[in-house]
């Protein structure tokens, strides 16, 4: 079995009359090291499916495997459980909490796997080193750039090394250089072996990835391996 | 894992210190003031107490009417009734004559007072000395006497007089009486010593020894006694006293015998002193309550700023209990350490006053632990609503407010 088994999911909003089939019979699979972008505009149910990959929602049918395990009907607090030890998640936004430095963000998922403080340090810092911020670590993100906080999410998506990594456009809100910074370290996180999952409406950043799904009307509408995809940093 | 939850609990509250102490103020004010009410109205118990300071046990008062008998309580009457009765310390005549008390070195006035032993549950009755006067003292006629400090003070000079000897006058009849006893001042005591010139003692003794010393006549002479009793056996009392009487003195169907009962000055202060003090302890614990419900506000209002942390947390791995956990030990700590704020405010005002109005001051180690748990609980039952809503936020719905 792959690492994402997505099989005929659907997902209906407001059941009944004025229902919205957000995803409509998906299904994905993914396998370990993969690195997939999904493209679609806004309104093609890409959140949904986004969503619905990182355990954040449950499907209204269909079947999703995460890591061989049926994660489509799960409580609030297992759905948690797997969020923490399969995902990493990079969001458009960065989602830091404003009130905590850097190095604290980056911890925040590992207080929740129940590492322990001096090994939770450990492994914070260490994520930090690797996106390149280690002068950064007491900051909070109201003083920092919009990079700098983007590979602060970064670094806490990759701190307890989940096997998945899912951005959702996640240079949707920085500048050309900025963008160029985080790409460049996405894709160096696939090389280093970890599955990474892009969403996005950018066919540019789409185009960085070895496979592309186009996704609209809540349907897949192609799944192709990316003709022009550079195997370079 | 808990210390975690604490220091980011702790980290919130200093991000918004303004807002923190305004909350905690609520319950500052409120702890303090239940506190320094508490304090006061103990400090005015025990100044109240020290007042009075001998409390008479409780007590009935039995007498004949004596426009339907012409009978007399008699020495073997009292004996009987004594005997006959339940659940008292015992009865006492009164048998009262004035007269003066002599020594080498001075003469007083005296109100020379005679009863059973049982007067020793009167009220004004503390030895520091020596002993009051028992069974076997009026049983023999012995000539005893118990008098007060600022008696012997009077006729002696000093206090440590048990074992001398006090000639008492009355009616030009004299006779010697052995100082038994040396008891606490009362305030009948002490204010009938301060008349100066005219200043009288007052000498406690078997009213036994004092018909025999001054040759009064005590067959035809009680148509009443005191009942001496514990409180809590008052009703009982009162309902055989009046057949137990009627029995002995051979009046059954007569309808002479009249019962009237008084608390001891400890029930009856006592019961208005903490009816006072729980009045005002209410109406300060209506702060408090206020104060909780500030802490309830602004814990809601932080659940709704920090929704889009809380999905943060929550896409992260936080569980609903992670979740719940954090915003209780906030609102915890913040009634906590309002608490223990209160408290030192608390113990600082009352301390204070207590000085002023020359109140004593005495803090209850209890009634301050008591006050801590309080305070908390506070925190945890108001704060359970916002944090319940903040553990039951949908992850993509807080991820979507901005």
């Amino acid at each position: 079995m792959k690492l994402v088994e997505i099989r005929d999911v659907s997902k209906i909003y407001n059941p009944g009359e004025n229902e919205v089939k957000a995803l409509n019979h998906v299904s994905i699979s993914i396998g370990k090291g993969e690195f997939v972008a999904i493209i679609g505009q806004s309104g093609s149910g890409k959140s949904t499916l986004m969503n619905m990959l990182g355990c954040l929602d449950t499907p209204t049918s269909g079947k999703y495997f995460l890591h061989g395990q049926d994660v489509s009907h799960m409580t609030d607090d297992e759905q948690s459980d797997v969020r923490n030890r399969e995902i990493g998640f990079i969001f458009q936004g960065f989602n830091l909490i404003p009130s905590l430095t850097a190095l604290e963000n980056v911890e925040l998922p590992l207080i929740y796997r129940g590492v322990g403080k001096k090994e939770r340090e450990r492994l914070a810092n260490a994520a930090l080193n690797s996106v390149g911020l280690e002068k950064r670590k007491t900051h909070r993100p109201n003083e920092m750039s919009g990079g700098q906080q983007q590979r602060v999410a970064i670094a806490r998506a990759i701190a307890q090394a989940p096997p998945i990594l899912l951005a959702d456009e996640p240079t949707g809100n920085l500048d050309t250089a900025s963008t160029k910074e985080i790409i460049r370290i996405i894709k160096r996180l696939y090389y280093e072996g970890r599955t990474v999952i892009i969403i996005t409406h950018d066919p540019g950043i789409a185009q960085q990835a070895k496979r592309i799904i186009t996704i609209s009307d809540g349907m897949i509408k192609s799944d192709i391996i990316n003709p022009d995809y550079r195997d370079e940093i | 894992m808990f210390a975690e939850y604490i220091k980011s609990a702790l980290a919130s509250i200093r991000n918004n210190k303004g807002r923190s102490f305004l909350t905690m103020l609520g319950i500052i004010i409120g702890i303090s003031a239940v506190l320094t009410v508490l304090i006061i109205g103990d400090g005015m118990k025990a100044r109240v107490n020290s007042e009075f300071d001998t409390i008479g046990a409780t007590t009935i008062s039995v007498s004949l009417d004596v426009t339907k008998t012409d009978k007399f309580f008699e020495k073997e009457d009292f004996l009987k009734i004594e005997e006959v009765m339940d659940n008292i310390y015992g009865i006492s005549p009164s048998l009262d004559a004035f007269g003066t008390a002599a020594t080498g070195r001075d003469v007083f006035d005296m109100v020379m007072n005679g009863g059973s032993e049982a007067a020793e549950n009167a009220a004004g009755v503390t030895m520091v000395s020596g002993r009051f006067y028992n069974k076997s003292d009026v049983e023999g006629s012995n000539k005893v006497i118990v008098i007060s400090q600022i008696g012997a003070q009077k006729l002696f000079g000093y206090e440590d007089v048990v074992g001398k000897t006090i000639e008492l006058t009355n009616d030009n009849m004299s006779c010697e009486f052995t100082v038994i006893g040396v008891k606490k001042n009362s305030n009948q005591d002490t204010a009938y010593a301060s008349f100066g010139e005219d200043a009288m003692l007052i000498g406690l003794m078997p009213y036994t020894s004092m018909a025999d010393a001054f040759n009064l006549d005590i067959n035809n002479f009680f148509t009443g006694f005191t009942i001496y009793l514990e409180s809590e056996k008052k009703d009982a009392v009162l309902k055989s006293a009046r057949s137990v009487v009627e029995n002995v003195m051979g009046l059954r169907g007569e309808n002479a015998v009249k019962l009237s009962s008084g608390l001891g000055f400890d029930q009856t202060t006592d019961s208005i002193l903490n009816i006072i003090t729980s009045v005002v302890a209410i109406i300060a614990a209506i702060s408090l309550l206020v104060g909780g419900i500030g802490v309830m506000n602004i814990m809601t209002v932080s659940v709704t700023e920090r929704t889009r942390e809380i999905g943060i947390r929550k896409s992260l791995g936080a569980r609903t209990s992670s979740i719940l956990t954090q915003f209780l030990a906030e609102a915890a700590i913040l009634t906590f350490t309002g608490g223990i704020i209160g408290i030192i405010l608390g113990l600082t005002i009352s301390f204070i006053i207590c000085r002023i109005v020359d109140f004593v001051f005495v803090v209850n180690p209890l009634l301050v632990l008591g006050v801590v748990g309080i305070s908390t609980a506070i925190g945890l039952f108001f704060g359970i609503y916002p944090a319940k809503r903040a553990a039951a936020l949908d992850p993509i719905d807080a991820l979507r407010t901005e």
